[in-house]
């Protein structure tokens, strides 16, 4: 599975090769639909609202804590 | 203990190995004691088990030989320095072979945070000198992180704050919290067991290692040698919230970032959420805008080039008929000439341009045309 920031990446390189104009037409419009899918797929993944935590101390080493 | 003294007629009389022996049993029923002095001629070696020193009253300028287990001194970890005030618990001791009255330390405590910022101040060059603080040392913080570890003590307040921050700037975060003892005995093992978990963790990309504020006794965990050398030695970027903006505790310096609070550090860590929105936003309106007008232009073009399709055998045929035009106007121009050059020549009456003798009497006026210039004739005789 590719990282938020890999897709965002190659959308910004899809959007660069756009702006430089010197692909073909039908390349264009190729890259354009799959700018607009890793568009959609970034846009996504930040839907999310909650945190996801994580707790790796077992406790064991806490205990005692003078806070 | 027995000391027998050797009798001289009425006259006890100790051996000085036995006197020694004695004075040194006697002194051993002391009771322990805290000893307040500064530290003065330390000598310790690795090839001796024992540490020697002076403690010495800075009042009265009285003194105190002192010795303790090397071993002991060295779990201490404590790095005196000359002159550096000290508790030291023991009890008195004599040594027996000299007679020498002495102090046996069981345990010693720095005094005063003068002491402390000296040895905080000598572990801080001896890193710096390592070059653990070193600019071209510190990492860039990746700018969006798979998880996020976090080293925090158990209290509420820091950890709380940290995860708010982390939830309010980027809700889509994954956080890996290790709570740690954070002060006290085994805080700094305790910290450097977690932090280790924390870069165990196969998705953690930075490690926030936070704590609010306390007293500088209780941040000195967070200057720790070996709490330093781990965050240095991280896996993964370090960026450390610990205590408040005025405590520098060494981490700090060996961290790759450095957050004056826990919002601050989340801000460090993670994207802000709108920003992030609106940048995907702008590169997707950047890319139709580009996609649009690149069609339209090809469309433009397409449509120039039906015209000047349509419009080109018209073009071409008027072309022709110009050209063909002038080839003839040049054909008739100049062709008579060139067959008057090869001397033959054009003769008129009347204008009239005369192939036979027919109606040409003798006297008629001739035009007589040349290859160059003409000639005016008068008939004198005809032949037919």
């Amino acid at each position: 599975v590719k990282s938020f920031e890999e897709l965002q990446r190659e959308l910004e390189e899809i959007v660069q090769r756009l702006e430089r104009g010197d692909v073909p037409v039908d390349e264009a419009v190729r890259l354009w639909r799959e700018g607009e899918a890793l568009y959609r797929e970034c846009a996504r993944r930040l839907e999310a609202t909650e945190l996801q935590v994580e707790e790796l101390s077992a406790g064991n080493d806490i205990s005692g804590t003078s806070l | 203990v027995k000391v027998e003294p050797v009798l001289y007629g009425d006259r006890k009389v100790y051996p000085v190995g036995a006197f020694n022996r004695g004075l040194a049993w006697y002194v051993r029923r002391l009771p322990e004691v805290w000893v307040e002095g500064e530290v003065t001629e330390l000598r310790r070696s690795e090839a001796w088990a024992t540490v020697f020193f002076t403690l010495k009253d800075p009042a009265t300028g009285a003194t105190l030989p002192a010795t303790m287990q090397r071993r002991r001194f060295d779990r201490l970890g404590l790095s005196l320095a000359e002159g550096e005030c000290v508790h030291a618990f023991g009890r008195a001791e004599v040594y027996e072979a000299k007679g020498e009255l002495g102090f046996r330390v069981t345990t010693l405590e720095r005094v005063g945070l003068g002491g402390y910022l000296a040895a905080l101040e000598r572990l801080k060059q001896l890193l710096a000198s390592e070059g653990l603080f070193a600019e071209e040392r510190k990492r860039r913080l990746p700018r969006f992180p798979r998880a996020v570890g976090v080293l925090t003590g158990a209290d509420a307040a820091a950890r709380g704050d940290i995860l708010t921050a982390l939830a309010a700037r980027f809700p889509a975060t994954r956080v890996v919290v290790h709570t740690t003892r954070v002060q006290g005995r085994g805080a700094t093992e305790s910290i450097v067991r977690g932090l280790a978990a924390l870069t165990e963790h196969p998705l953690v990309d930075v490690v926030i290692v936070t704590r609010g504020g306390g007293s500088f006794e209780d941040l000195l965990p967070f200057s720790d040698e070996a709490v330093v050398r781990a965050i240095a030695a991280c896996r993964v970027p370090v960026v450390t919230a610990v205590g408040h903006e005025q405590d520098m505790p060494l981490c700090d310096l060996a961290a790759d970032a450095r957050a004056s609070t826990p919002t601050a550090a989340a801000r460090l860590v993670v994207p802000d959420l709108e920003e992030l929105r609106a940048g995907l936003r702008r590169a997707r309106e950047r890319m139709g805008a580009t996609v649009r007008l690149r069609l339209s232009r090809d469309r433009e073009r397409l449509e120039r080039q039906r015209q000047r399709l349509g419009a080109a055998p018209a073009r071409l045929v008027e072309r022709r008929r110009a050209a063909l035009d002038r080839a003839g106007a040049r054909l008739q121009a100049l062709a008579p000439h060139a067959t008057l050059r090869r001397g033959y020549a054009i003769v008129r009456m009347e204008g009239r341009a005369l192939r036979a003798t027919t109606g040409v009497g003798v006297g008629a006026e001739l035009d007589v045309e040349l290859a160059e210039g003409s000639l005016a004739a008068t008939v004198t005789e005809v032949r037919s």
